[in-house]
C-alpha cells in the first residue's frame, strides 16, 4: 500500500521515504511482537486457540496501525506550515481512485481472510471434540461457585478441580441474576443465566493451581451486586491419577 | 464557562397593534439578561447552553471517574465500598455518555447546521427549545438520584436484567436510571426530528446533498440512528419501569421471562449509540483536517457514504456484546462477520483524513492538534475494536478491562478529544475570541498523555484476569501496578481540564487586548465562517447562494490558468457584515421550559407518590395547549436589529423560518 501517491505534487519522493519508513518499521514491530507475550498464563487447548487468533491479528494490524503512524508522522513532520498564511494552500487534490480502491480493496481482503481465519476456523475448532469425557455442573449464586461432578454426586464450592488431557463439559446456570463463568487460564468464559443452561467446554493441558497461578480462578465476570469482586474460586488441574483420587476422598 | 451575552435590541418603534393575529397568548418579548435565556428560541443560544451543561456534566462525570480510579489505585482500596462504587460508577458511564458526548455533539450540531446549510434557525425553533429544556430536566432528575433516591443505580450502565429489579437493587437508583433516561430519550427524540427536517428543507439555494458539509452530513446520519434507536430503548425502559415500580413481570425469570430480552433490546440501542458518539466527531475531523491542511477533504463522497454505511452497518452488530451469553454459534458467526466489515467503512475514513493531510501545509493550530491526535487514538480503538469480532479472542476479552480501555479509547480518545479539539475550532465563532494557543497546547498534551496512561495500561490488566466492574481486587492478583499508573493518568486528564477552564477564562479576559479574529480566523471552508463573529442573531444577512462544495473558500479562492491556487477575495470582502435590519426572527417562548419542567415532576409522583404526578402532568399538558394557543407568529416581538420594517422579509428562506 505504498505506491498509490503519486497524486501528490511534491513527487515521488514523499512516497518513497515513507514506503521505506513504513517497511522498517513494520519489521520492527513484527519483531516487537513476535518477542512479546500479551497473555497471561495459558493452561488450556482454548487457550491456544485464542492466544493465537489475537497474535495473528496483532501482526496484521501491526502494517496498518504503522502505515497509519507513519503517514501522519510525515505529514506532521515534513508538511507542516507557519500557520495564516492565507495564499499558501496545499494542492487540490479531492480524490484518487487508485489509493482509495487499494485501500478499500486490501482492508475489504483483510476483513474476509481475518473472519475466516482465525475467526471461523477458531469457532470450528472450539467447537471440535464435542463429546465431553466429563460433565460439571456450575451453578453460580450470589456470591459463590457451586461445582457438581455429574455421575458422582460429589459437589464442592471453594476450589474446581479437574483432570488433565481431559475433555471437560461445563453446564452452566444460575440461581439468581446473571454471573459470568470465566477461568482466565483457560480463556473461556459463558454467562451463567437464571432458568437457562449454558455451556462451555474446555480441555486442561497444564498442571497447575491458583498457588502456581492467580490466573487459575473462575472469575465471576458478570456485574451480580455487591460481591461480584469477590465471587472468585480457586481452580487446580490435577493429573488424572491424582483427580480419581481426590474424587473418591471427595466422597464420589 | 464565558458566555458572551448579546442583549437583544429591542425596537424603539410603537408596537402595531391592530396587526396582531390572532391567538389567547401573547409570546414574550425575550428582554435582557436571564428571561432571554430562559425562553429563547435561537439555535445558537440553545446550542451554547448545551454546552455549557454539557461541561459542567464532564466535571460531575470526571469527578465520578477520580473517584473510581481512587478506590482502584491500590489493591484492596478503602476510599470506596462495593455499593457506592457500584453506584458511582454506573452514574460515571451514564453521566459521561448522555450528559456529556452526546449534549456537547448536540450542542456543536444546534449552533452549527444552521450555519453550515445557510438557514435561519432550525426548521422548528420552539421544539429546538424544548430539546433542550427537557433533557436539562432529564439530566437534573437522574442526578437527583444521590440525594432523593437513595444513591444512584448500581447496575452499571447497561443494566442487565435481573439484577435490575427491585429485589436485587432495592434503593430509587434504577427507578430514577428508568424513568431518566426515558427524559432524556424524549429530548433526543425531538432534536432528531427536529435537525433531521431543518437539514432536508432548509438547505441553502443551490445546496444539493454533495454540497452540503460533512458535519452537517454525518450529523444527519446521526439524527436518523438516534430516531431509529431511542425507541428500542424506550420500550426496554418503559418494560424496567414497569416491573419496578408496577410489578409486570417483563424479565423475571422466575415467571418464565428470559433475561436475555434486555440485553438484545439494550444492545439494538446501545450499539447504534456508538456510532451516535462518534459519528458527529468524525464530521468535526472532517472539518478540521481539510481547513488547516490547506486542502480539500480527500473523497468527500467517500466520506459521506461510509458514514451512511456505518449508519446502516451499525444496526447489524450488536449482539458482539453477547458472545459469551449463550447466543447460538450461527448467530455468533454471523455477528462476527458483521463486525468485522464495519471496520471497513471506518478504515476508509482514516484513510481520507490522512490523505487529505498528505502534501498539505498543515498548520499545527490546536483544533488540528486535537483532531490528528483523536484520529490516532481513534486508529488504537479500532484497532482493539476489530479483535472482539473474533469469538475465540472475544470470550477471553468481554466483560473485562480490555473492554473498558477499548471503549475509552473511542469514546474518549476519540469522541471527548475530537469535541474538545472542537470546542478550540468554533470559540472564536461563537465567542468572537479565541482561546488561548499555548494553553490549549497544554491541555492538548496532558489530556492525551493522561488518557494513554489512563487506557493503555487496562489492555494489559483486561487480558490479565480484571473483570469489569469490580471495586476491590486482592495485591496477589498482579494488578497493582498497572492500577496504579491509570489512576495517575485519570488525575492527568483532571489536570487538563483544569487547564482547559483556566484558558477559557483568561481568553475571555485577555480578549479586549487581543486583535479581533474576525469572521474567519482559521482560513476555514464552510459557511458558517462567511458571519461576523460571534454570530449574529439573525445569521445570515442574505442567504447565500450555493455553487459548489465548500462554498466559503470558492468565495476567497479560485484557480489560475496553470491551476495554482489563487485569492480573489479578502475575507473582509466576501464575509457577510451582520448589519441587516429587517430580519424576521421566530418570537421566543416560555411553554417549552414549563413543559419541561412537568416531567421530571411526574418521574418523581411515579417513584414516590401518584400525587406528584399531578402538578407534573398538568404543567406538562397545561404548557403543550398555551403552546398551541400562543400565536405562531407576533409581529411585536423582536427581531434582529432594529425592527423598522416588517413588510418586506427581503430574504429567500425567511418564511421558510416560520415556526412549528
Amino acid at each position: 500500500m505504498t505506491d498509490q501517491k503519486e497524486g501528490s505534487s511534491s513527487g515521488s519522493k514523499p512516497v518513497i521515504v515513507v514506503a521505506v519508513v513504513w517497511a522498517v518499521l513494520t519489521i520492527a514491530t513484527e519483531i516487537l511482537l513476535a518477542s512479546i507475550n500479551f497473555h497471561p498464563y495459558g493452561a488450556s487447548r482454548e487457550a491456544r486457540i485464542s492466544d493465537d487468533a489475537f497474535d495473528f491479528l496483532m501482526y496484521l494490524a501491526a502494517p496498518i496501525f504503522v502505515f497509519v503512524i507513519v503517514a501522519v508522522g510525515y505529514t506532521v513532520i515534513f508538511n507542516r506550515s507557519k500557520g495564516g498564511d492565507a495564499d499558501e494552500d496545499g494542492p487540490p487534490i479531492r480524490d484518487h481512485k487508485v489509493f482509495t480502491r487499494t485501500w478499500l480493496l486490501i482492508s475489504t481482503a483483510l476483513a474476509i481472510l481475518v473472519i475466516i481465519t482465525p475467526g471461523f476456523t477458531g469457532l470450528d475448532e472450539l467447537r471440535a471434540e464435542p463429546n465431553p469425557d466429563m460433565v460439571i455442573d456450575v451453578r453460580g449464586e450470589r456470591w459463590n461457585w457451586n461445582f457438581t461432578y455429574q455421575d458422582t454426586g460429589v459437589e464442592t464450592q471453594d476450589k474446581l478441580v479437574i483432570p488433565v488431557d481431559t475433555r471437560i463439559l461445563f453446564r452452566v446456570t444460575a440461581a439468581d441474576v446473571l454471573h459470568s463463568f470465566w477461568i482466565p487460564a483457560f480463556r473461556i468464559k459463558i454467562d451463567a443465566v437464571p432458568g437457562r443452561v449454558t455451556e462451555t467446554m474446555v480441555t486442561a493441558e497444564k498442571l497447575g493451581t491458583f498457588a502456581d497461578d492467580e490466573t487459575s480462578r473462575v472469575q465471576c465476570a458478570e456485574l451480580c451486586g455487591v460481591g461480584h469482586a469477590r465471587m472468585w474460586s480457586e481452580v487446580e488441574v490435577m493429573s488424572k491419577a491424582d483427580f480419581d483420587a481426590w474424587l473418591t476422598g471427595a466422597g464420589g | 464557562m464565558a458566555i458572551v451575552e448579546k442583549p437583544l435590541s429591542i425596537g424603539t418603534s410603537e408596537p402595531v397593534l391592530a396587526d396582531r393575529p390572532l391567538g389567547v397568548l401573547t409570546r414574550p418579548k425575550g428582554g435582557n439578561g436571564w428571561r432571554d435565556w430562559l425562553s429563547t428560541v435561537d439555535h445558537k443560544k440553545i446550542g451554547i447552553m448545551y454546552g455549557v451543561a454539557a461541561m459542567f456534566f464532564f466535571v460531575v462525570g470526571g469527578s465520578e471517574a477520580l473517584l473510581i480510579r481512587s478506590q482502584l489505585a491500590v489493591p484492596n482500596g478503602q476510599v470506596l465500598s462495593a455499593d457506592p462504587y457500584n453506584q458511582v460508577y454506573t452514574m460515571h458511564g451514564l453521566t459521561m455518555v448522555f450528559l456529556f458526548v452526546m449534549p456537547l455533539a448536540a450542542a456543536f450540531a444546534n449552533y452549527l447546521i444552521p450555519l453550515q446549510i445557510g438557514a435561519r434557525d432550525v426548521a422548528f425553533p420552539r421544539l429546538n427549545a424544548l430539546s433542550f429544556w427537557i433533557w436539562i430536566s432529564g439530566a437534573i432528575f437522574l442526578n437527583s438520584t444521590w440525594l432523593v433516591g437513595g444513591g444512584g443505580a448500581d447496575c452499571g450502565w447497561f443494566c442487565y436484567s435481573p439484577n435490575s429489579g427491585v429485589v436485587f437493587s432495592p434503593s430509587h437508583g434504577v427507578d430514577f436510571y428508568a424513568i431518566g433516561l426515558l427524559i432524556l430519550g424524549i429530548a433526543s427524540l425531538v432534536s432528531a426530528v427536529n435537525l433531521i427536517t431543518t437539514v432536508i428543507n432548509m438547505r441553502a439555494p443551490g445546496m444539493s446533498w454533495f454540497r452540503v458539509p460533512v458535519f452537517t452530513w454525518m450529523m444527519l446520519v446521526t439524527q436518523f440512528l438516534l430516531l431509529f434507536a431511542l425507541p428500542v430503548i424506550t420500550v426496554a425502559l418503559f418494560f424496567l419501569m414497569f416491573d419496578r415500580l408496577f410489578g409486570s413481570q417483563f424479565f423475571n425469570p422466575d415467571t418464565g421471562a428470559d433475561p436475555l430480552l434486555w440485553q438484545h433490546l439494550f444492545w439494538i440501542f446501545g450499539h447504534p449509540e456508538v456510532y451516535i458518539v462518534v459519528l458527529p466527531v468524525f464530521g468535526i475531523f472532517s472539518e478540521i483536517i481539510p481547513t488547516f491542511s490547506r486542502k480539500p477533504l480527500f473523497g468527500y463522497s467517500f466520506v459521506v457514504f461510509s458514514g451512511i454505511a456505518i449508519g446502516f452497518m451499525g444496526w447489524g452488530v450488536w449482539a458482539h456484546h453477547m458472545f459469551v451469553s449463550g447466543i447460538g454459534p450461527v448467530s455468533v458467526a454471523a455477528f462476527s462477520l458483521s463486525t468485522m466489515f464495519i471496520a471497513v467503512p471506518t478504515g476508509v475514513k482514516i484513510l481520507n483524513w490522512i490523505a487529505t493531510m498528505w502534501g498539505g501545509k498543515i498548520w499545527f493550530a490546536t483544533p488540528m492538534l486535537f483532531s490528528v491526535g483523536a484520529v490516532t487514538m481513534f486508529t488504537i480503538g479500532g484497532v482493539s475494536g476489530v479483535t472482539h469480532s473474533l469469538a475465540p479472542v472475544d470470550t477471553q476479552q468481554t466483560d473485562t478491562y480490555y473492554i473498558v480501555a477499548h471503549f475509552h479509547y473511542v469514546m474518549f480518545g476519540a469522541g471527548a478529544l475530537g469535541l474538545l479539539g472542537a470546542c478550540y475550532f468554533w470559540w472564536p465563532k461563537i465567542f468572537g475570541h479565541m482561546l488561548n494557543e499555548r494553553l490549549g497546547k497544554v491541555h492538548f498534551w496532558l489530556a492525551t498523555i493522561g488518557m494513554n496512561l489512563t487506557f493503555g495500561p487496562m489492555h494489559i490488566l483486561g487480558l490479565q484476569g480484571m473483570s469489569r466492574r469490580i471495586d476491590t481486587y486482592s495485591s496477589g492478583f498482579g494488578f497493582a501496578l498497572w492500577n496504579a499508573v491509570a489512576t495517575i493518568g485519570a488525575f492527568t486528564i483532571a489536570t487538563s481540564l483544569l487547564v482547559f477552564f483556566y484558558n477559557i477564562w483568561k481568553s475571555k479576559k485577555d480578549a479586549p487586548n487581543l486583535p479581533d479574529p474576525g469572521p474567519d480566523p482559521w482560513d476555514a471552508r464552510s459557511l458558517e465562517w462567511m458571519l461576523p463573529s460571534p454570530t449574529p442573531e439573525h445569521n445570515f444577512d442574505e442567504v447565500p447562494e450555493i455553487n459548489g462544495l465548500d462554498e466559503w473558500w470558492h468565495r476567497k479562492y479560485g484557480y489560475d490558468d496553470d491551476g495554482n491556487v489563487v485569492r480573489i477575495a479578502t475575507v473582509e470582502e466576501a464575509a457577510q457584515k451582520g448589519d441587516a435590519t429587517n430580519v424576521h426572527l421566530p418570537s421566543p417562548s416560555f411553554w417549552p421550559l414549563v413543559v419541561a419542567i412537568g416531567m421530571p415532576l411526574i418521574g418523581y409522583g411515579l417513584i414516590f407518590n401518584l400525587w406528584l404526578a399531578v402538578p407534573g402532568g398538568l404543567a406538562t399538558a397545561g404548557a403543550l395547549f398555551a403552546w398551541a394557543l400562543e400565536p405562531a407568529d407576533d409581529p411585536d416581538a423582536h427581531h434582529g436589529g432594529s425592527h423598522d420594517d416588517h413588510e418586506a422579509p427581503a430574504l429567500t428562506g425567511a418564511d421558510t423560518n416560520e415556526e412549528s
